[in-house]
């Protein structure tokens, strides 16, 4: 079931994005598309379906903590988990997306294994793994 | 022991008039600088300038680091790529001298189990030079932190020409530079001692939990 999931990777810095989408495929989750902001992120996601976000948070035109709040308050996609992948080590950063209902924070740079693990543990909690 | 001579090497003579030249202009910077409210904002420069200097170390340092990751994941790979090669040559003449017996006494079985793991390793050699990537993501939000900063400082000081400038003297200006507007905080490059950032994945963790996130 978990292989089946699509997955959205937000970030402005296309590198990043490739990371990321290629450690998804090497844990198994082979359907990922890519947003390179929130504008463009909230777009395929209110076009298509998807069931997990992960993504940056500083971003030109919609940063992530923006992203983040519109998800939350749209009917359609407030159940999707959105799990933060950024260099913003602040800790009212990480307080502030768990407030707003961010699903894991994860500090860059990471590790595939801390990358895997978030992703494995928020869907356990989902029951979708 | 040899007495040190206090006169310098080469004399220069200054015309008393420079240094009073100097002196005026340095009354004017000033009292310019007073006169459109930019004092304030040059000590901020000042601040920001070292702030700079340890981005751009930080900047050095990353990319150092992942170049001597990427070269050293590279080595490794390129050795048992190599240790793969010379197996199969081998593996190659046993089975064309004796197939029978290279079957028999493990030889085959004993390559292909060789094989599994190089290429395992080899595969965790290549996810390791593509997460040595991360740098750019990383230096490039650093970089455009110092851009804004010289940015800034440039527009400013074209404000300070301008108005400042001769009546005689006075061009028309170029579109002023797009205002400055700090982003958020982005990678930390002087974590030590700082209480309010985390420093790594571990502190994220605790950080949550003890909030029960």
């Amino acid at each position: 079931m978990a292989n089946e999931l699509r997955f959205l990777v937000v970030d402005d810095f296309s590198t990043m994005r490739r990371i990321v989408r290629n450690l998804l495929k090497e844990s198994g989750y082979t359907e990922a598309d890519e947003a390179e902001d929130g504008v463009a992120a909230l777009q395929k996601l209110r076009n298509s379906n998807f069931d997990f976000v992960v993504s940056d948070i500083n971003m030109p035109n919609m940063n992530g903590f923006q992203l983040l709040m519109e998800i939350k308050k749209d009917e359609k996609l407030k159940h999707i988990p959105v799990l933060m992948v950024t260099a913003e080590a602040r800790k009212e950063d990480i307080v502030l997306a768990a407030q707003q209902g961010a699903a894991g924070y994860i500090v860059k740079p990471f590790t595939k294994a801390t990358l895997e693990d978030k992703v494995s543990l928020i869907l356990t909690k989902m029951g979708l793994k | 022991m040899q007495s040190i001579n206090p006169t310098p090497a080469v004399s220069i003579t200054v015309p008393p008039d420079i240094h009073q030249s100097i002196g005026m202009l340095t009354r004017q910077l000033h009292d310019s600088l007073n006169g459109l409210g930019l004092t304030d904002k040059v000590k901020g420069w000042a601040g920001e300038l070292p702030d700079a200097k340890s981005r751009l170390s930080y900047i050095a340092r990353l990319t150092g680091e992942a170049a001597e990751k990427v070269l050293n994941r590279v080595d490794q790979a390129k050795a048992q790529h190599d240790h793969i090669a010379a197996e199969t040559r081998r593996i190659g003449v046993l089975i064309v001298k004796d197939p029978v017996a290279a079957v028999a006494k493990g030889h085959v079985m004993n390559f292909l189990t060789d094989v599994e793991q190089s290429t395992k390793q080899i595969d965790q050699h290549l996810t390791e030079i593509m997460m040595a990537q991360d740098f750019h993501d990383l230096t490039g939000q650093v970089i455009a932190k110092v851009v804004n900063l010289a940015a800034n400082i440039e527009e400013q000081l074209l404000q300070l020409l301008i108005q400042t400038a001769p009546a005689d003297a006075v061009v028309k200006a170029s579109a002023p530079v797009a205002e400055y507007q700090p982003a958020l905080a982005g990678p930390v490059v002087n974590p030590a001692g700082n209480p309010d950032v985390v420093t790594g994945q571990s502190e994220v963790d605790d950080l949550l939990a003890s909030l029960g996130f």
